[in-house]
């Protein structure tokens, strides 16, 4: 069996030896991310039936937990850690078209450094050893958010920094309360010592709100998003891609860990419940009036993000792997997005949805990626979505009380927003600009290149396969539901 | 079964792949798989196989099965999806992205194949919404308005199938399955109320897609801008997939014994669906008859003929329900031989606006008796099959206690006669314009679809018998009592149907018309000018007298017939625009407002805890 710790070794270490790399030649230098991500895919989906037996925990340096770091590959973190390296592989590949110029081989140490530190997240026992991975991927986001140099990048990636600098500092005087509390940083310490009793005392819900606030900026809920639709329009599209598929899922599975392992706090589940449809409303009705297809795709994700944790807050096991699957889904489905967009825009020269014009004709392989992203998105059957939404609304309606009801018609709703603003955009894809002579479109194709395709069509066999046949997926989601739920067998796995 | 899904789903891809290869390859491929589709259903007849595609699905398998009302519709919805396809060769011949349009036709097709086969309301759901989103690509196929005309019915669409999803899970929240036979009866054991809540749900959706009024409103539009075979299978066959889902919600799920028992819940729920399917035979009747695009007259028909056979089926009596039925398929192939008959007019001359078009009798002479059988079919006049289902719709309606509802349909008959008439006469009769002097007849393709559907118009209309057989089989499978039926009519205690003493009536009728006729003065012919204008010279190419053909009508109902419910929509959907722009200056822009968002949201959680300790 493999030590699930070289999935933070690997690509750490490939990050640090691209500069090196960079030496000899480029192109090796350029292939780099790939092979880390590769490598990571491998192992992670390997390691995946170990531990639906038991968790693998990971001592450092010969200290049993709760001294020493640990890492707890759980389900729940490695089904996350594959879900990172696929879609950063996916996203690696078509950086090696898309990213030409500028500092190529900082983006690459960069982009490693993000999905290192996004895996260390999901991977990680230790709430301080939580904190840095999760800054080692929030900044390298807002470095390369700045990566194409210009004035909207460099604006928005200051703004980032400065929320993300609040969140994280918030979060940082969050964990110092609880070692003050407990004197321990490990989580599974931390949650046995917290204990059952589900009433907090005044200092403890401190240290929670601090880093619910906290963290929840890079989950992206209302009200702490707000740098979000300027990071992900401004980013290249490959950032874009990773931001909204991998960077805040991260931030919602962190507040998800605290709120239900670390704090087991059954009276946040319902802040989470409200949260998410506040969040889901906002996003997509901001999303139906942009005429800036990237800042729509950002604001899009502000929704999906409401709906995931409107999902997790649910708390019941239909609802959190129906909440998992979502998150899974519109991993796949808003990063293939971005990176059709990406070549969409790089093509006609403009973020406009009115200049998207005559695209179903010029790119017919990336349109049609970018339809079936949309409609994965919407949920509609056979792709991703629909088994996410379906779970989600079921898990919802089996609640069978009136507040659910109501919330889950106003889900509905954002739904409906949903599938007007991306029909919309289906149908200037194919359906606007001037009629063409039946032949003429041969000679005006602009295909993207093959490297940008070749993932996106991944991404889309990805979609459709989990679309037509998610049970594997659904058990193994399940088992991750059951690791966030019982909270005591967490702690018992972790402490012995 | 599997394979028929199987042709159904391969073979849209199969031609979609062999386009890329050749058009002709692509022609041949898309008719040989709705052929064998054709070939397939109907080899199934009579037999009840059921099978599981996917045994675990979300937590629940993916099943089909046949039995002889999913038959019914299956038949009809290959053979006019295989019509359709045939009538594209030439229609689509030239015109951009064929290859696209050819596998959202197949693929259309293919949903709906599926879900008159499905067992369950998942799958049923499954491939609802893929014929929901391939309908909404071909809808907006023609560009220009077709894409407001595709926005609108995708919006409705989407609203439908939400409420049908949250439907299906209430269900499926107290009786933990999807599967229709266990699902079957078993609403009569729940408390009134929620079973009436989730049997509103489903009928909302399918009344969208059915059209009823008020829920209407995309499907003149839609149908208008489609392209021409597309409308046909959109009015003949997939706006009845709603009616399908009727028939499943209040035959199998309410069942009939309780949906027609005088309990005041259903009652009530019973005489909403009745007023709302006589308002939508009404209404629309009369709408077309204002309308001067031939499409929009046809698709205006479609709403207020969908509303007989709702008016049939929610009557509930097995004469109401063989109604209902009977007129599903006549609308099927009547409806879908106006809309070929009017594409391949639209398809020579270009246009569609009835004041510019006339005198094309002489052009398109298979095409004019086409649309002649399928017109007379759409008034019911006897010896076409329209004529057969809405005789026994009046009777049932008159026998049955409310001649009130036979009142409204006989005065949406006679808007029927007036627009049937209209569209006639603005497209065939009348003056020929100058510009269309060289216009062709069909071609082939065109016409053997169009004299294919004329002689199943008039076939169904005399021996009427064959599919109401069928029809008696499946009210029998549902509880309903049994008709005595025979192959030219019913025979029972209220009054016999008999078609052969109608044809040998209206034989003895022509007889003596003709016998006056040959008896009387012969009648002298003057050219077209002399008659309009009373012998002054007009240049012909200024005038249509075919407008304002119905004035004084126009104007007496003009006023009474605004279509309210596509203002009020369109108000709702500006207002929430209108809203969504609110919301969206949340984001101001300001990164120190943000900051300041972050720590609010901070205290408010620590101050609602130590104030009030919500949390």
């Amino acid at each position: 069996m493999v030590n699930p710790v070289l999935l933070l070794a690997v690509p750490l270490g490939l990050a640090f030896l691209t500069p090196l790399l960079a030496f000899i030649s480029d192109r090796i230098a350029r292939y780099v991310p790939v092979a880390g991500m590769l490598f990571n895919c491998v192992v992670s989906v390997s390691l995946i039936p170990s531990v639906l037996n038991r968790p693998i925990i990971v001592q450092t340096g010969g200290f049993a937990p709760p001294f020493g770091i640990n890492l707890v590959a759980g389900p729940l973190g490695i089904t996350l850690a594959a879900v990172i390296a696929l879609v950063g592989l996916a996203v690696s590949v078509y950086g090696l078209a898309y990213v030409k110029e500028g500092a190529t081989v900082k983006y690459h140490v960069l982009y490693l450094l993000l999905l290192t530190g996004a895996t260390g997240v999901v991977l990680t026992g230790d709430i301080f050893n939580l904190f840095v991975f999760y800054e080692i991927l929030c900044i390298s986001s807002y470095a390369l958010v700045a990566y194409s140099g210009d004035k909207n990048g460099v604006e928005a990636a200051v703004k980032y920094l400065i929320q993300g600098s609040i969140g994280s500092g918030l979060a940082l005087i969050g964990i110092a309360i609880l070692y003050g509390v407990f004197g321990t940083l490990n989580m599974a310490d931390i949650a046995r010592n917290i204990g059952s009793t589900g009433i907090l005392n005044t200092t403890l819900f401190i240290a929670l709100a601090f880093m619910v606030a906290g963290f929840g900026v890079e989950a992206a809920v209302f009200p702490l998003n707000a740098w979000l639709p300027d990071a992900h329009s401004s980013a290249p599209a490959p950032i874009s891609a990773i931001l909204s598929g991998i960077a805040i899922k991260v931030g919602i599975y962190v507040v998800v860990r605290i709120v239900f392992t670390v704090f087991g706090a059954p009276s946040m589940f319902m802040l989470l419940v409200v949260i998410g449809v506040v969040t889901l409303l906002i996003g997509e009705m901001s999303a139906f009036s942009q005429n800036n297809i990237k800042r729509m795709l950002a604001y899009s994700s502000v929704g999906q993000v409401g709906l995931i944790v409107f999902a997790l807050g649910m708390a019941t096991t239909g609802g959190i792997s129906g909440g998992l699957f979502q998150i899974i889904s519109h991993a796949l489905a808003k990063s293939l997005l971005f990176l059709a967009t990406g070549y969409m825009i790089y093509r006609s020269g403009s973020m406009e949805i009115s200049s998207l014009q005559g695209m179903g004709k010029r790119m017919p392989l990336t349109c049609c990626a970018f339809t079936i992203g949309a409609f994965s998105l919407v949920g509609l059957p056979p792709f991703a979505g629909f088994p996410g939404k379906f779970m989600i609304v079921r898990a919802a309606i089996a609640q069978q009380q009136h507040l659910f009801t109501f919330l889950i018609a106003l889900v509905l709703f954002g739904t409906i927003i949903e599938a007007c603003y991306f029909f919309r955009i289906v149908q200037a894809a194919y359906f606007t600009g001037p009629r063409e002579e039946p032949d003429a479109g041969k000679q005006r194709r602009e295909e993207a290149p093959l490297f940008a395709l070749a993932p996106m069509l991944g991404l889309l066999v990805f979609i459709i396969a989990l679309g037509v046949y998610p049970e594997p997926v659904i058990r193994l989601l399940d088992s991750c539901a059951a690791e966030l739920l019982n909270r005591f067998d967490y702690i018992k796995g972790v402490l012995g | 079964m599997q394979i028929i899904l199987l042709t159904s789903f391969g073979g849209a891809f199969a031609t979609y792949l062999l386009a890329k290869i050749s058009s002709r390859l692509r022609d041949v491929c898309a008719v040989i798989v709705s052929g064998l589709l054709v070939v397939f259903v109907a080899l199934l007849y009579n037999k009840t196989p059921a099978a599981t595609l996917i045994p675990s699905f979300v937590g629940a398998p993916l099943t089909v099965r046949l039995n002889m009302l999913s038959w019914f519709f299956a038949i009809a919805i290959v053979v006019v999806g295989f019509l359709s396809i045939v009538f594209s060769f030439s229609y689509i011949k030239g015109k951009e992205r064929a290859d696209f349009y050819y596998l959202m036709m197949l693929l259309v097709n293919a949903g709906m194949i599926g879900i008159v086969l499905s067992a369950d309301l998942l799958t049923f759901y499954i491939f609802w919404e893929i014929m929901s989103w391939g309908a909404f690509l071909l809808i907006s196929y023609n560009r220009g308005p077709a894409l407001r005309a595709g926005m609108k019915y995708i919006v409705m669409s989407v609203i439908g199938s939400v409420v049908m999803l949250a439907g299906i899970l209430s269900l499926y929240a107290v009786y933990e399955t999807f599967v229709f036979s266990e699902l079957a009866g078993r609403i009569a054991s729940a408390s009134p109320a929620y079973s009436l809540a989730c049997a509103s749900m489903l009928c909302i959706a399918f009344a969208i897609k059915n059209a009823v009024v008020p829920l209407h409103t995309w499907l003149p539009d839609a149908h208008s801008e489609a392209p021409a075979p597309f409308s046909a299978v959109l009015s003949g066959i997939l706006i009845k997939m709603g009616t399908y889902g009727l028939i499943l919600v209040l035959y199998l799920f309410v069942g009939v014994k309780l949906f027609i028992s005088p309990t005041y819940v259903w009652r009530g729920f019973r005489f909403v669906l009745l007023v709302l399917a006589s308002i939508t035979i009404l209404v629309p009747s009369f709408i077309a008859v204002m309308q001067n695009d031939a499409k929009k007259v046809l698709a205006w028909s479609s709403i207020a003929q969908a509303g007989y056979i709702i008016l049939g089926i929610t009557f509930g009596t097995t004469l109401g329900f063989a109604a209902g039925m009977f007129h599903f398929l006549n609308h099927a192939t009547f409806k879908a031989l106006l809309f070929f008959g009017i594409g391949a007019v639209e398809y020579r001359t270009k246009t569609r606006d009835l004041n510019s078009l006339g005198g094309l009798l002489k052009r398109m002479p298979i095409t004019f008796i086409a649309v002649l059988v399928g017109t007379c079919g759409l008034i019911g006049i006897p010896l076409t099959n329209g004529f057969v289902s809405k005789w026994l719709l009046y009777k049932t309606l008159i026998l049955e206690g409310s001649p009130f509802l036979a009142f409204i349909a006989l005065i949406g008959t006679w808007g029927t006669i007036l627009y049937g008439y209209k569209l006639l006469h603005h497209v065939f009769l009348g003056q020929l314009p100058e510009k269309y002097k060289n216009v062709r007849k069909a071609p082939a393709s065109m016409q053997f679809v169009l004299i294919i559907l004329s002689l199943a118009v008039v076939v169904l209309g005399i021996l009427p018998g064959i599919p109401l057989k069928l029809i008696n089989t499946i009210a029998v499978s549902m509880g309903m009592d049994s008709m005595n039926i025979n192959i030219f009519g019913i025979a029972s205690e209220t009054g016999a149907l008999n078609t052969v003493n109608i044809l040998s009536v209206l034989a003895a009728a022509g007889i003596v018309v003709w016998i006056i006729l040959k008896a009387s003065k012969k009648s002298t012919r003057i050219s077209q000018e002399d008659n309009y204008a009373a012998g002054a010279a007009i240049p012909a190419e200024r005038y249509s007298y075919t407008v304002d053909f119905y004035n004084p009508l126009y104007r007496m109902i003009r006023r009474y017939l605004r279509d309210i419910f596509d203002e009020f929509y369109y108000w709702i959907a500006g207002r929430v625009q209108a809203f969504s722009d609110m919301v969206r200056r949340l984001y101001v822009g300001d990164v120190g407002c943000y900051a300041m968002y972050i720590l609010l949201f901070l205290s408010a959680l620590i101050l609602s805890q130590v104030w009030w300790r919500v949390w």
